[in-house]
């Protein structure tokens, strides 16, 4: 009984140290929280794998694949290795919801939650922010331009923004442009119509003609729909059609006799699978010839983005398709929020997402004096030296507004043959604040 | 242009895209008591064995022959080794759709990571245009309506004149009887499954080249397609089918040149629900070439 006892009143001297070591380990500024805990550590990659928009839950889940051994090559976060899990939305508000709370209620170790797209953003959001889980939402819905839920974070621009950027191509773009008649294509659900108001406002208003033309996503024809945008006779789209462009636009040449017209496509366009679907369906000399897209000015090189290339082609051992993300935004976008989740649980010492949340905002933005890192070594490095920091990721910097909200400039860009993008040129400050007065933000 | 007459010409198009899907899944429950939601899946399988055949560098009718063969083994398959063992124990039709939805779902499951999520193309396009006053069709889609209508004529003359035709149409109005009076119902129902997964196999193919790409994702919008012409015409009556398939293709293209194209399945599926208001079994279900004799 003596023994035990003396167990006793060891056992907690033995905690309180194990503690301050571990408090001491984390290191860095703001360390406020009681310990990184153990086992390993989930990313849930919440997006659609089937459905329409099955094509973009993989580019979020090769995110995570290649954060996860930039942060688990490194020590993990305190030790804890970081795991990523696919949970299917399908893309369907009805079916992500029960996903969400399936995703939360059973698994007790989420550090973070990568995707919510605009297919399930507005279900799934405030599920996961109930939950107290730091999430990374590839939406560009204005419902979020000033959300309330403060472990939302939006690391791409509203879809206002990427409307503006399109009609910044249309009127100032290299030549054929300016445009004049502008025919929209986008999907006739909320979230893709979300881009309709904005683009006609600024063109309109700019001196342009604009028709709204909108499909119903994955039909398997739109000969009629094409039809009527060739008697309207515009002299550019605008599209996004996610699953449905091929389709489209291959109709669109057939019946108009053979010959495209010029595209300019959303950020959501530059991307490997809408590529090899247009590809396929009006070949790769005409979309390298027609095509314009928006994108936000990545650099696709320095430190960040050669860890960043370096893991995504690793992974191609568990997933195959992870290097065609490479120059995805929203893969290197989640990439980094990953990173700056795991920097911010080492930063506070906390697993507790109520105490690592709000730094996360910190770490993206800076302070004054924050020492800039670019991989999550750099970052552990830092902390361990009692610095403050600023993380400049794969994806660029980060700027968050107060609804965590981050938005950076855009660069008009285009496809060449292999479909890779190809910078064309940028949309200056003056330009886009030209639009946006026109389009009424 | 007029926008009503290219909506007609792309609502033949259409109809005759339906009709090859609708026949065979309107058959399918018509003789052997099966709805089969499987179906769609069946289709796009088709359609992906079509592709793989014609990135290989085999014509896409060549590929069409091989879609429909791996249909019609596929869903001989299917039903030897699944529903019809359900079917032997008593399951009832409700159990049996249930049956089908799981298979639907595995089929889809066991395709993705084979075929992937992505749209794909065949490489055969749809061809110069031909234009018959405002009606512009491709090459491809006027192959597309003769190859339909061929394959209607055929299905009316195996149901009409041959023993086989007779047989289904007996085994359909009378399986028990049928058999009593020498029928081999079985052998007869295999022959179902194997000329009805063989359009299942052409339906997909043809829709898939009708389409400019197609992904996994379209199986589902298949099956719906074919289910509300089946419906519409009547479960079981292959002619119902067919006017179903007219009524359907014709109306969606049509709606859309008339109001909005966001409306044209809504008005499709508005057609649906009053047939079923006003005429809950379909517009030939006493007439069709499967009912009784006499």
């Amino acid at each position: 009984m003596k023994t035990i006892h003396a167990r006793m009143r060891i056992g907690p001297a033995a905690c309180s140290l194990a503690v301050l070591i571990l408090a001491a380990c984390g290191g860095g500024s703001g360390n406020t929280g009681a310990g990184l805990g153990s086992g390993d550590l989930l990313v849930g990659v919440l997006a659609p794998f089937s459905g329409v928009d099955a094509n973009l839950g993989p580019a979020y889940y090769a995110a995570c694949l290649a954060a996860a051994p930039s942060i688990n090559n490194n020590g993990g976060v305190g030790g804890r290795n970081v795991k990523c899990q696919q949970f299917d939305t399908r893309g369907e508000p009805a079916d992500a919801a029960p996903a969400a709370n399936q995703m939360v209620a059973s698994n007790s170790n989420l550090m973070a939650v990568v995707g919510c797209t605009s297919d399930e953003a507005s279900a799934v959001a405030p599920i996961v922010n109930g939950a107290h889980i730091p999430m990374f939402c590839m939406t560009g819905q204005s419902e979020f331009n000033k959300t309330k839920l403060p472990y939302f974070h939006r690391l791409v621009p509203a879809d206002i923004y990427d409307a503006y950027a399109m009609v910044g191509w249309a009127l100032y773009g290299p030549s054929p442009a300016p445009f004049h008649k502008a025919a929209l294509v986008f999907g006739d659900d909320i979230g893709s119509q979300a881009f309709v108001d904005p683009a006609t406002n600024a063109f309109t208003k700019l001196g342009g003609q604009v028709k709204n033309f909108p499909i119903k996503l994955g039909a398997s024809s739109y000969r009629t729909e094409v039809t009527q945008v060739i008697q309207y006779q515009p002299d550019v789209i605008f599209t996004e059609a996610i699953g449905s462009a091929g389709t489209f636009l291959g109709e669109f040449k057939t019946l108009n006799g053979g010959k495209m017209i010029p595209i300019i496509g959303t950020s959501a366009t530059i991307d490997p699978e809408w590529f090899a679907a247009v590809k396929g369906a009006i070949g790769a000399d005409d979309i390298v010839k027609y095509y314009g897209g928006v994108d936000l000015g990545y650099t696709f090189s320095g430190p960040a983005y050669t860890e960043f290339l370096t893991n995504l082609n690793a992974a191609a051992s568990t997933f195959p398709q992870a290097p065609k993300y490479k120059q995805r935004g929203s893969t290197l976008h989640l990439y980094d929020g990953i990173v700056m989740s795991a920097l911010a649980m080492v930063a506070t010492n906390s697993k507790d997402p109520k105490v690592y949340n709000p730094k996360i905002k910190e770490i993206a933005n800076g302070t004054s004096g924050a020492t800039e890192v670019h991989t999550y070594k750099e970052g552990l490095d830092a902390l361990k030296a009692g610095k403050s920091i600023r993380f400049v990721g794969a994806g660029g910097a980060n700027t968050f507004d107060q609804y965590n909200n981050s938005v950076s400039g855009y660069i008009l860009v285009k496809y060449n043959a292999a479909g890779d993008e190809v910078k064309v040129q940028d949309l200056t400050t003056a330009q886009t604040e030209k639009i946006s007065q026109a389009g009424g933000i | 242009m007029s926008i009503f007459a290219a909506a007609f010409g792309f609502g033949l198009v259409s109809m005759s895209v339906i009709a090859l899907a609708a026949v065979g899944f309107t058959m399918q429950f018509g003789i052997t008591n099966m709805i089969n939601l499987a179906y769609g899946q069946v289709m796009i399988a088709s359609a992906y064995v079509a592709y793989y055949l014609n990135r290989a560098g085999v014509t896409i009718w060549a590929g069409m022959i091989a879609g429909a063969v791996f249909g019609a083994f596929f869903s001989f398959l299917l039903n030897r080794f699944v529903y019809a063992p359900f079917q032997r124990k008593g399951t009832s039709l409700l159990g049996m759709v249930i049956v089908s939805l799981a298979v639907s779902l595995m089929i889809a499951n066991l395709l993705l990571p084979i075929v992937g999520y992505f749209s794909v193309s065949y490489e055969e396009h749809g061809g110069s245009l031909v234009r018959i006053g405002d009606v512009v069709l491709t090459n491809n889609q006027i192959a597309i309506i003769v190859l339909s209508v061929a394959l209607m004529l055929g299905i009316h003359a195996l149901l009409r004149y041959t023993r086989l035709g007779k047989a289904m149409r007996a085994t359909a109005a009378n399986p028990t009887l049928a058999r009593n009076c020498g029928i081999p119902t079985q052998r007869v129902i295999d022959m179902v499954w194997l000329i009805t997964g063989a359009l299942c196999g052409v339906a997909g193919v043809v829709a898939a080249l009708n389409s400019d790409s197609f992904a996994i994702a379209n199986g589902a919008g298949f099956l719906i397609t074919a289910l509300a012409a089946a419906v519409v015409g009547g479960a079981g009556q292959p002619y119902g089918a067919m006017i179903g398939a007219v009524v359907i293709g014709l109306v969606t293209e049509l709606s859309a040149a008339a109001w909005s194209p966001e409306y044209k399945e809504v008005v499709a599926f508005g057609i649906l629900v009053l047939v079923m208001v006003l005429r809950p079994q379909g517009l030939l279900a006493k007439r069709g070439a499967l009912a009784a004799a006499g």
